[in-house]
């Protein structure tokens, strides 16, 4: 039994064993986060919850500079918002093919695994083919359904809602044979996922074309989202993207000497550059979202002149998309108290998940092994940005983890700067 | 009224009679035949009658007896005309569970018949076997009469031994009180000495 023991001791050879709690500066929409937020981002959470539990179509600009965290407020509404299917995406990964990878991320989100991405699309061509009376029992026990009947009327009661009526034709398809066909039950369900098919697969199930034809990923895109059990909320992060994708280069003379391009488009008559005419297709199809019913759209931007110059491509485009578009949520920095406890939930998040419970039972109100006045200093040096915060406290860990010295010393660069 | 639990609605061992129209998923004893229906009125003054309703047997033909399955409506003024034996309201949870596993990838080599035909019959000198020729064959929508009572499977497969093996089944019957009950079974081994008939429904014959 150990009479007398250094615990601080003890919990900084922990730490250079374990290495330091503060690692990540830039959260990412794919590594899960499960720190929780800080008080002053409570507020302003709730205010885009409430903003999502109130509205059934919309589009909510976030506005915040680079490292406040606007991507982490993912996995904070992810975590919050748990009876809500959050889809995140970036628009660098998924400018090509925009529907499919869209529809892509909405069915890697329906679960962890690849059985529980399934079950709820099971469950909804189950519920769907139920509505269009594929499960009728004859003679009161035999689902012998006539794929023809049924798929009639489905498309009677679809048609209204649908403009591609071929598109729509392709889609019931593919859910029908997925619920009343057993011998094409799994061909369409490779489908539904968005598998890529060749013409062998796709024949059998009468159809021309997977999901990477455009109109047929925004139909299954609709279909998806309107028959969910869960609501949707799509996160696109970084938006203002959208512009700098489309920096027009072949406006001027000079500019144009200064570039040395093999191919000028004003040879044609036009100053589309390739990167504009993407970003207005992305664009463009971003808006076509709108008319997917209960699709709640949050786009974050670095900058309210960001969302203007949106504003202004829209009302070019549609003024009446404008209508959908929330007054903006803006982002505050950290503020003194927010970074005390964002140090300490980091910390317990650390400790717990080392099963170091020792730090509970003697370091849960103090600062150790920093202390107030360095985390003052680390804000007053952050400026309040969290990235920055977070990139200070990396700094200050890592030497203490590395580090020879003795922690008075180490903390004492920290104090006056 | 509740499908919750299986209902006896006729049973002419026991006198029992229940009036009313009941709609549902039901099986009827017709002497050797099986209606299978989802509707049947029974009014105050006796009489019986089922719309639209699937029998399924064997009849005589060129003198010989060949399965049939066929659409029909039926109608007995009074209980002295009545030839059934029984007729049973199956719960609505037996028949979503016969539903449910249906449809799953474990059988995927399944032969559907289109038009019925009959694989088995065991009926004094009239006798079909053709357990022998599907052996070790999945063939879906098998109905049977046994001794003493019904099976209705999703699919019958036949084994090693050439005896049928139901999966998937709802089993209507008499037990030895003469009382009926209901079962559900996942899967039922039968020696084909206690079957009547097998006999294979067609699909097109459940589609008209």
């Amino acid at each position: 039994m150990l009479l007398f023991e250094n615990k601080e001791q003890k919990l900084i050879n922990t730490l250079k064993f374990v290495g330091s709690p503060f690692k990540k500066f830039v959260s990412t929409g794919e590594i899960k986060e499960d720190v929780g937020l800080v008080q002053s981002r409570q507020e302003f959470l709730q205010n885009i919850i409430n903003v999502i539990e109130r509205n059934e179509n919309f589009i909510l600009p976030i506005i915040g500079s680079v490292g406040q965290g606007k991507t982490h407020l993912y996995w904070a509404l992810k975590n919050e918002l748990y009876n809500y299917n959050i889809v995140y995406i970036s628009l660098e990964t998924v400018y090509k093919k925009f529907y499919y990878n869209t529809y892509a991320e909405f069915i890697e989100n329906l679960g962890e695994k690849p059985e529980e991405r399934v079950e709820p699309l099971r469950n909804m061509t189950k519920r769907l083919c139920n509505e269009w009376d594929a499960g009728e029992r004859k003679f009161g026990f035999f689902q012998i359904a006539d794929i023809e009947d049924v798929k009639k009327k489905a498309l009677k009661i679809w048609s209204k809602k649908f403009e591609d009526k071929d598109s729509l034709m392709d889609v019931i398809t593919a859910i029908i044979a997925h619920q009343c066909d057993p011998y094409k039950k799994l061909e369409a369900e490779r489908w539904l996922i968005g598998e890529l098919m060749d013409i062998r697969d796709l024949s059998r199930l009468n159809l021309k074309y997977d999901l990477r034809k455009t109109n047929i990923a925004f139909t299954m895109l609709k279909v998806l989202i309107e028959n969910l059990k869960k609501e949707s909320v799509l996160f696109i992060d970084d938006f203002e993207r959208i512009i700098t994708m489309k920096t027009p280069i072949y406006e001027t003379t000079e500019e144009t000497e200064e570039i040395e391009e093999v191919f000028d488009p004003s040879w044609f008559g036009t100053k589309q550059t390739p990167e504009n005419y993407t970003s207005e297709k992305v664009l463009d199809k971003i808006l076509d979202l709108q008319k997917i019913r209960g699709l709640r759209i949050i786009i974050t931007l670095k900058s309210i002149d960001y969302l203007e110059e949106i504003k202004r491509k829209i009302e070019k485009k549609n003024r009446k998309l404008l209508l959908m578009m929330k007054k903006p949520i803006i982002m505050s920095d950290f503020v003194e108290q927010d970074v005390f406890q964002f140090y300490k939930n980091n910390l317990d998040f650390f400790f717990a998940s080392i099963n170091y419970n020792d730090y509970f039972k003697h370091f849960s109100t103090s600062f150790f092994p920093l202390n107030k006045a360095v985390l003052k200093y680390t804000f007053k040096k952050a400026k309040g940005n969290p990235r920055e915060v977070i990139k200070y406290l990396i700094k200050i860990f890592n030497e203490i983890v590395t580090s020879n010295e003795e922690l008075e010393k180490i903390l004492e660069n920290y104090h006056q700067g | 009224m509740n499908n919750l639990t299986d209902f006896v609605l006729y049973d002419s061992l026991n006198n029992k009679i229940s009036n009313g129209e009941f709609t549902g998923s039901i099986i009827s004893k017709y002497e050797d035949k099986i209606i299978f229906s989802d509707n049947i009125t029974i009014s105050n003054s006796d009489e019986i009658s089922i719309y639209q309703g699937l029998i399924v047997g064997f009849e005589e033909q060129d003198e010989e007896l060949t399965a049939f399955s066929r659409k029909s409506d039926f109608l007995w003024k009074n209980l002295e005309e009545v030839p059934l034996d029984y007729s049973v309201l199956i719960s609505e949870n037996t028949v979503d569970q016969f539903n449910r596993e249906q449809f799953t990838d474990d059988f995927p080599f399944t032969i559907n018949l289109l038009h019925t035909a009959g694989l088995y019959l065991n009926y004094a000198e009239f006798k079909v076997n053709h357990l022998d020729f599907f052996k070790d064959e999945i063939l879906k929508n098998p109905v049977s009469l046994i001794n003493n009572g019904i099976i209705m499977a999703d699919r019958v497969v036949i084994n090693e031994l050439g005896d049928p093996v139901f999966y998937d089944c709802i089993i209507v019957g008499r037990d030895d009180k003469n009382l009926i009950k209901v079962s559900y079974e996942t899967f039922v081994n039968v020696d084909d000495t206690n079957v009547l008939y097998i006999i294979i429904l067609g699909i097109e014959e459940l589609k008209v």
